[in-house]
């Protein structure tokens, strides 16, 4: 992998921050697997109703959630979603939406690959 | 130390409230800005704080507002979590109360880091406030016995007559001498005497009620207002304040002595028009009457037993209130 590239899952800088606790990491994850899909919805029904207030507050809490995990690719296309619901951009935000949704379904399926055994 | 999260991100949530317990922290972690400011304002809330800046109802830099505004509590030290970089961002964060930020994703070194330059400045606190409580401990008490000084008595004596006029409840003072206490001086020397009156004190403290005010009036006399204390109750409880020490022999470095004291007490609701030092000087009266007529016994002002007219005292021998 380009080393430029920001990985889909960074889990070395997640074991690092975590102090490598494998079981916190696998806590996080599901966490994030039990919360994400409704915020996901909610970002959704945000850009098909064009409401940019509640598509930045809605993927300013993803960007969060997914720096936090080291998910540096997801981050930054939610990142481009808070700013073109700050700047009221509604044209482009249902692209960088699908970009979002297949990159979060990696990320989910990334994150089953290496969830650690307890 | 008590630390408090308020984040409504469930991962950093976690994220926090483990690398915190982990580094020692008693970690109390809440979703939102409301449940955040409801604990911070708590008198035994947690000091130290991180808040994460955007959150539902009330967010971060609302939450320091609503803690600031709280003047009679432990300073609380905040730091805000933010995934906001701008310099004004940070400005407004700080105008609103926050002691610090930190940008997420946290690095829990600088998040370690961070929480002990707060709890430095939480211990700094705290001295100051000891050293404030230590110079107003004796700006108001007696060095020797620590009872409330002449100062400080005299001003709760105002006071307290103002309080028994305006709602005509009784009010007793009591003033004792301890007896003799040249003669312990000078027999025993000074620090036995000190020994002596720091005992006595301890005695009046122990026999009055939580509210009821002792202090040291001059050398080996104490000063003691009885609030709310009826015409009938007023001899039994003198009497009571008198045998504390008269009972037991006090121990001292140069062995048990048998102290006594005399009382002037003066008990009325009806004060009339006279000046807190007009009564003292009644009660000061029926202090040296009792001297007068033995010691080791308490003497009545007349105002309390019959009216304000008449101040001649009344003394009572000690074994006719047993």
């Amino acid at each position: 992998m380009n080393v430029a590239t920001p990985s889909v899952l960074n889990i070395k800088e997640l074991l690092s921050r975590v102090d490598n606790d494998h079981e916190l990491v696998n806590e996080l994850f599901f966490i994030f697997k039990s919360v994400f899909p409704s915020h996901l919805q909610r970002l959704s029904d945000a850009v098909a109703n064009e409401l940019p207030k509640q598509v930045e507050a809605e993927s300013h809490t993803l960007k969060g959630m997914l720096l936090n995990l080291s998910a540096a690719r997801a981050a930054a296309l939610a990142a481009d979603l808070e700013n073109l619901g700050r700047q009221g951009e509604i044209a482009g935000m249902s692209d960088v939406l699908t970009g979002f949704q297949s990159e979060a379904q990696t990320l989910l399926l990334q994150m089953e690959s290496v969830e650690f055994q307890s | 130390m008590k630390i408090l999260i308020a984040d409504d991100d469930p991962i950093s949530r976690r994220l926090l409230e483990k690398t915190l317990q982990v580094a020692g922290y008693d970690v109390l972690a809440v979703p939102n800005g409301l449940a955040a400011a409801e604990q911070l304002c708590k008198q035994d809330g947690p000091r130290l704080a991180l808040l994460d800046w955007e959150m539902p109802e009330l967010d971060g830099p609302a939450v320091c507002r609503e803690v600031r505004k709280k003047k009679d509590q432990g300073y609380v030290y905040m730091i805000l979590l933010t995934s906001k970089g701008l310099k004004t961002d940070i400005v407004t964060g700080l105008g609103s109360g926050a002691d610090d930020y930190l940008t997420k994703p946290f690095d829990s070194g600088e998040l370690k880091a961070r929480l002990r330059t707060g709890q430095r400045i939480l211990h700094l606190e705290g001295r100051l406030v000891e050293a404030r409580e230590n110079m107003r401990f004796k700006a108001t008490h007696d060095s020797l016995t620590s009872l409330f000084n002449r100062g400080v008595i005299m001003e709760l004596l105002g006071r307290e007559i103002s309080r028994s006029r305006r709602e005509r409840a009784p009010t007793a003072i009591l003033l004792c001498d301890v007896d003799h206490f040249k003669n312990i001086n000078d027999t025993h020397g000074h620090l036995i005497g000190d020994e002596v009156l720091q005992e006595a004190a301890r005695r009046l403290l122990l026999s009055v009620r939580s509210y009821d005010y002792v202090g040291r009036y001059g050398g080996e006399e104490f000063l003691i207002i009885l609030n709310n204390c009826d015409p009938v109750s007023a001899p039994r409880r003198a009497e009571e304040i008198r045998r504390s020490l008269s009972d037991t022999p006090v121990q001292t470095g140069a062995g048990p002595l048998l102290v006594t004291m005399s009382m002037g007490v003066h008990q009325t609701q009806n004060w009339g028009v006279r000046t807190v030092e007009e009564l003292l000087h009644e009660v000061d009266s029926a202090m040296y009457a009792a001297k007068s007529a033995g010691r080791n016994r308490i003497s009545f002002t007349k105002a309390d037993i019959s009216s304000d007219a008449d101040h001649q005292p009344s003394t009572v021998p000690a074994r006719s209130l047993r």
